[in-house]
């Protein structure tokens, strides 16, 4: 059924960017190549400000080379994996470029593993070595205890040899990243350097000013948002990336450092707002020109509202398994509920409405995992998914919360919530199947309205949000709609990385 | 600023209330002892909300603390008043 394949060039994009900026995003084959290009040609300008210290390219290329001597004197050669265990610092950004460029594959743990976890993560990807952050040295120890083989490098160690950057093939190992584990457990997925240029330049595409920015760290980097999207795509366009140490600061960081591009979850977002809203003032600051949401589902009422302080923000749709970004939306004001345009070199299929991937920024295989990542040649997403007539990608939902009703009709929970969702005065939602006082299998809406919105409401504010989620109900195809409504008094249950947990009431 | 035990709480449960618009019924019912955690059941950005809100509202500084670091409204009262 409906087998409809997508494939978007390069040049589609070009509208959105200046022609000199877009001729600038150009393609160095590696990661390697890509560091090499970049410590040339932007050497004195800073690439990272963290702990109030600010570094060029030109010195963190000098520390790189430190840490990729220190491993080549621990005798890690080569395609070895090496682990790299820190939090969002300096440390880990001089330690990524080292032991990318060393040749060796990055294997990024949480810095929240506790030290069984590390253990268990240096055996089951192999890794030759961990290098880690000074910082959580504790979580060495049990690992330390038990493998006598394995290097353990401090991200601060020096080499005294000169080791040259090695020439990786695109095909190569660059990095194992975890998923995200909404599916299941979590597992590695093993990107080589191809992939991930790939994901970095999709990064570039879409928006009128690419290079030069400054922006602003608040995503794990052990996560592919915080690593491709926010991390390389800054190093990759000479930008200045504020690495945020505590969330807590960003706003009092964002008044001196004031950023220029930010690239978040839905819920920071959302946070954002909501406290722009109550002090009366634009807390992203006057230089905020772009947002990068995704994720998780980003609701069209965010687009709208950052408009109105002259912000642009941009929902995309992407993958661990995919190097991150699939597609990104340019045209967020005219289509805010799009994940926007698939970016080159993959194709994109629809497969009784579930969304296929193949092409250079996918997955080579989950590591040390017996299941296959690939089904005749192509990657199942499990997302539901369609596209509109000029090829703009929605996301309707997830195929495993397909609700199969008794009359054998199939109801996606995500694309009703969708409809709910843009309400105004709705933040989050959640269709489920329940079972009712009788024994009857029911559909269920459970609503968490935005407080921000209900002063338009008049005096019954509840009331009045009720009678609307009706009317949208009622407007939806017979067995599409839901026979409760609760609103509810607090936020749903969420995962770590913000989505919500949905409830399996009759599973 | 001078401010008094009930004036922090006020403006506290001002702050709790737009940080989940679910909690103005439990908000109006704050007192010094209602447990962060487990009796207003927030969620980790609305923490990072309430943390960022007092320190905007108070003109105040957390050290190294985050809003589940406290275990009842009392002990951030106590925190903000010796801030004040």
């Amino acid at each position: 059924m409906d087998n409809i394949i997508s494939i978007t060039s390069a040049d589609r994009f070009a509208k959105y960017t200046s022609p000199e900026e877009f001729a600038r995003i150009r393609d160095h084959g590696t990661i390697s190549a890509m560091w090499t290009h970049c410590a040339r040609e932007y050497a004195a300008l800073p690439a990272i400000n963290c702990d109030d210290k600010l570094y060029s390219f030109a010195q963190l290329d000098h520390d790189a080379a430190l840490l990729r001597s220190a491993l080549r004197e621990a005798g890690i050669e080569p395609g070895a994996r090496v682990a790299l265990l820190s939090s969002n610092s300096y440390a880990f950004v001089k330690a990524f470029i080292g032991i990318v460029t060393a040749g060796c594959t990055a294997v990024v743990l949480p810095a929240h593993l506790d030290e069984t976890a590390v253990f268990g993560c240096i055996m089951k990807f192999g890794a030759k070595a961990l290098v880690y952050e000074e910082e959580l040295e504790a979580k060495t120890g049990f690992a330390r205890a038990r493998l006598a083989h394995i290097g353990f490098i401090s991200a601060e160690a020096q080499g005294e040899s000169f080791v040259p950057v090695y020439e990786s093939k695109p095909g190569d190992g660059c990095v194992i990243m975890f998923t995200g584990g909404t599916t299941g457990k979590s597992k590695g997925a093993l990107l080589n350097h191809g992939a991930v240029m790939q994901g970095v330049i999709n990064g570039c595409y879409g928006y009128e000013q690419v290079f030069h920015h400054r922006m602003m760290l608040v995503l794990p980097l052990s996560h592919v948002f915080g690593l491709i999207r926010n991390l390389l795509s800054s190093l990759y366009t000479g930008s200045t990336l504020f690495i945020e140490r505590n969330n807590k600061d960003m706003f009092r960081d964002i008044a001196f450092f004031r950023p220029t591009m930010l690239v978040v979850v839905p819920a920071l977002a959302e946070m954002a707002l909501m406290l722009s809203k109550k002090f009366g003032r634009n807390m992203l600051g006057n230089d905020m020109k772009y947002i990068i949401c995704g994720a998780a589902a980003v609701a069209p009422y965010l687009v709208g509202e950052y408009k109105k302080y002259g912000i642009a923000l941009f929902p995309g749709y992407g993958l661990t398994e995919s190097a991150n970004l699939v597609s990104g939306n340019p045209e967020s004001f005219e289509k805010p509920g799009s994940v926007g345009l698939p970016y080159p070199n993959q194709e994109l299929r629809l497969e009784n409405g579930e969304l296929l991937l193949r092409g250079r920024n996918m997955l080579d295989c989950y590591v040390g995992e017996e299941e296959e990542a690939w089904q005749d040649g192509w990657f199942h997403t499990g997302d539901l998914a369609r596209f509109d007539d000029e090829g703009f990608l929605y996301i309707t939902g997830r195929i495993k919360e397909v609700i199969v009703l008794d009359n054998g009709e199939n109801v996606s929970p995500a694309e009703l919530e969708a409809r709910f969702n843009e309400l105004p005065f709705i933040q989050d939602s959640q269709v489920f199947e329940d079972i009712d006082e009788t024994g009857r299998h029911i559909l269920a809406l459970e609503v968490v309205p935005r407080m921000t919105e209900l002063g338009a409401l008049g005096a019954e504010p509840m009331k009045a949000i009720t009678e609307k989620l009706w009317e949208v109900n009622n407007a939806q195809r017979s067995y599409e709609r839901v026979t409760r409504i609760v609103i509810r008094d607090k936020d749903f249950d969420r995962s770590p990385s913000m989505k919500i947990l949905r409830y399996h009431k009759c599973k | 600023m001078q401010m008094s035990r009930n004036e922090i709480i006020e403006k506290l449960k001002d702050i709790i209330v737009s940080a989940d618009p679910g909690l103005e019924e439990r908000a109006s019912s704050v007192t010094e002892d209602t447990r962060i955690m487990q009796d207003l059941g927030l969620s980790s950005i609305g923490m990072l909300y309430i943390a960022i809100a007092i320190e905007e509202v108070f003109a105040i500084r957390f050290d190294n603390v985050g809003i589940s670091d406290f275990e009842t409204v009392r002990s951030i009262v106590d925190y903000i008043e010796k801030k004040l």
